[in-house]
């Protein structure tokens, strides 16, 4: 009895759909615009989180030594630091050595270097985390062999760092703000689609209760609809994404790849699942909200 | 089967359309209600499947108390009880044979069995040929006999009819009275408002008399 009652409301509510395509196509594309906005904005999210963790990678922690500190004092200090950084890689640069990276960086212009009097360069420790670790682990790790002896300073790149982590925060904050606006928006517009649909069919349903219908038996219809048009508008929502995965992406990719060795996202089938689901449900709860105060009066 | 104590319904600044009805329905009686109209009779029959609440008094249908009842229970006091509204009050874009069913399609009923039995109940008020036509292509007193059609079709306890015959010719009203009376024979209790008083001459049955919402004779 259930399966044919429900397979006879879900006929009913997909032949309502059909019979009044207007409002509910504003509601499917509202839904899809919702969720499409949504989606994007988590992707390019996840991409520029996967982006600043391989920098975070790359990364090294320059310890600048106190140019008076000797072979063996840096030798013993290092070996303090592989003790203190397991999950690290270290090596001691000394003052000679970095004077003959800064002729190689230098190239042409190196002759500039003849007229030093002395090695101006201080010795250093180059500490590079394995793993990808996140900025936030990079930055303690910072401050932890900032308490050495001998060291004068450390460098991180840590404005880069602190920076793009708060961009990415705020990113974050304003996606979820302006997602929740935007979905709660299309909430709206599925509500006030249904309404109109309850209002045009009053006198169906007060017929139907005066037959005896339950309150879920004429609300189901109008639930049913407004699922739909969610689902609809999820469907049309992952079908751009898709096409934008398969026309538009491979280009950014293609400017992005090289800089960074990050591949771009992809859209799995868990991430088209949720956004089905999340469709049905705004579509759900707004219909709900339209039938629920209709049928309280 | 259904029992008034005492009930009275007022709208704010008229004078009460009913007043202090005491009354006492037997199961498988047939009673006229009858009185002028504005009488009250279709009030009275509204308060007795829960279309609108009585201001005081109590009200006792199949021993329930309807005004008692929770808004989840009305719909399942309202299965027992078939309606032939004055205003028939069918779906115009559905078509005949849907609209009988109708009564069966919120019980949970297979589409087969509602077609099945809704037919069945079309032709016995005459309206076979007209099932897959639409309300608005019938005569009123084709609309009236898809009216009561419904009203019938899950045999219900209680039969409420209200001017049932108002738009029929001598010759339909009887045959469609004859399917009131089989009911009733059934066992279907069943109230019949009419003001047409040569009905009541015709059909000796209990006679409930209405004016200004007082109850004038019982008899
Ligand atoms: N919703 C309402 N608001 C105010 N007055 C109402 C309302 N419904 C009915 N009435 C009044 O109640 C009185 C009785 O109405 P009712 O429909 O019960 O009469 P009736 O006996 O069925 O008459 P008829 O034979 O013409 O159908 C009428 O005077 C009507 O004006
Ligand atoms: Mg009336």
């Amino acid at each position: 009895m259930i399966a044919h009652v429900a397979w006879r409301l879900s006929r009913r509510a997909a032949v309502n759909l059909w019979r009044a395509p207007l409002p509910s196509l504003v509601s499917v594309l509202t839904i899809a615009l919702a969720l499409f906005l949504g989606m994007s904005f988590a992707i390019g999210l996840a991409f520029a989180r996967s982006l600043l963790v391989s920098w975070g990678a790359q990364a090294s922690i320059t310890l600048y030594l106190d140019p008076a500190t000797t072979d063996d004092q840096a030798r013993a200090l290092l070996a303090r630091v592989l003790e203190s950084e397991p999950d690290a890689d270290a090596v001691y640069v000394d003052r000679a050595q970095a004077l003959r990276r800064l002729r190689v960086d230098l190239g042409d212009l190196a002759g500039a270097l003849d007229g030093l009097a002395q090695n101006p360069l201080p010795p250093t420790i180059e500490v590079t985390p394995r793993g990808s670790p996140e900025p936030a682990v990079v930055r303690v790790i910072a401050a932890q062999l900032q308490r050495l002896p001998q060291v004068a300073q450390v460098d991180y790149g840590r404005e880069w760092l602190d920076k793009l982590t708060a961009l990415g925060r705020s990113l974050r904050g304003f996606g979820l703000g302006s997602l929740i606006a935007v979905l709660g928006a299309a909430l709206l517009v599925v509500a006030n689609t249904i309404r109109l649909a309850v209002y045009a069919r009053r006198d169906e349903i007060e017929i139907m209760k005066l037959v005896g219908a339950t309150d879920g038996y004429v609300r189901m219809p109008f639930l049913l609809e407004g699922a739909l048009q969610g689902l609809l508008g999820a469907g049309l929502a992952l079908g751009s994404l898709a096409a934008a995965d398969r026309w538009f992406l491979p280009r950014v990719q293609q400017a992005f790849v090289f800089a960074s060795g990050v591949a771009a996202p992809q859209i799995l089938l868990s991430h088209a699942l949720l956004l089905l689901g999340i469709g049905a449900l705004v579509g759900l709860f707004g219909s709900w909200l339209a039938v629920a105060r209709f049928l309280r009066t | 089967m259904i029992q008034l104590f005492h009930v009275s319904k007022c709208y704010p600044g008229d004078a009460p359309v009913l007043d202090d009805v005491t009354l006492r329905i037997e199961k498988g009686e047939f009673v006229w209600l009858t009185g002028p109209s504005g009488a009250g009779k279709s009030t009275l029959l509204k308060l007795l499947f829960c279309a609108d609440q009585p201001t005081s008094g109590q009200i006792l249908v199949g021993g329930r108390n309807v005004g008692r009842l929770t808004q989840a229970g009305v719909p399942f006091l309202r299965r027992n009880i078939g309606v032939v509204f004055q205003d028939f009050k069918l779906l115009e874009n559905r078509t005949v044979v849907e609209n009988v069913g109708y009564a069966l399609e919120v019980l949970g009923a297979s589409d087969s069995e509602i077609r099945e039995r809704a037919l069945r109940r079309l032709e016995q008020v005459g309206l076979k040929h007209k099932a897959t036509s639409l309300p608005l292509r019938l005569s009123g007193g084709e609309q009236q006999r898809v009216a009561i059609a419904r009203a019938l079709v899950n045999e219900p306890t209680i039969l409420l009819a209200d001017e049932p015959t108002g738009n029929l010719d001598p010759g339909l009203t009887d045959s469609i009275l004859q399917l009131l009376f089989d009911a009733n024979a059934r066992g279907t209790t069943v109230v019949v408002a009419t003001h047409d008083r040569g009905l009541l001459s015709r059909y000796h049955k209990r006679t409930i008399a209405l004016d200004k919402g007082k109850v004038t004779s019982d008899a």
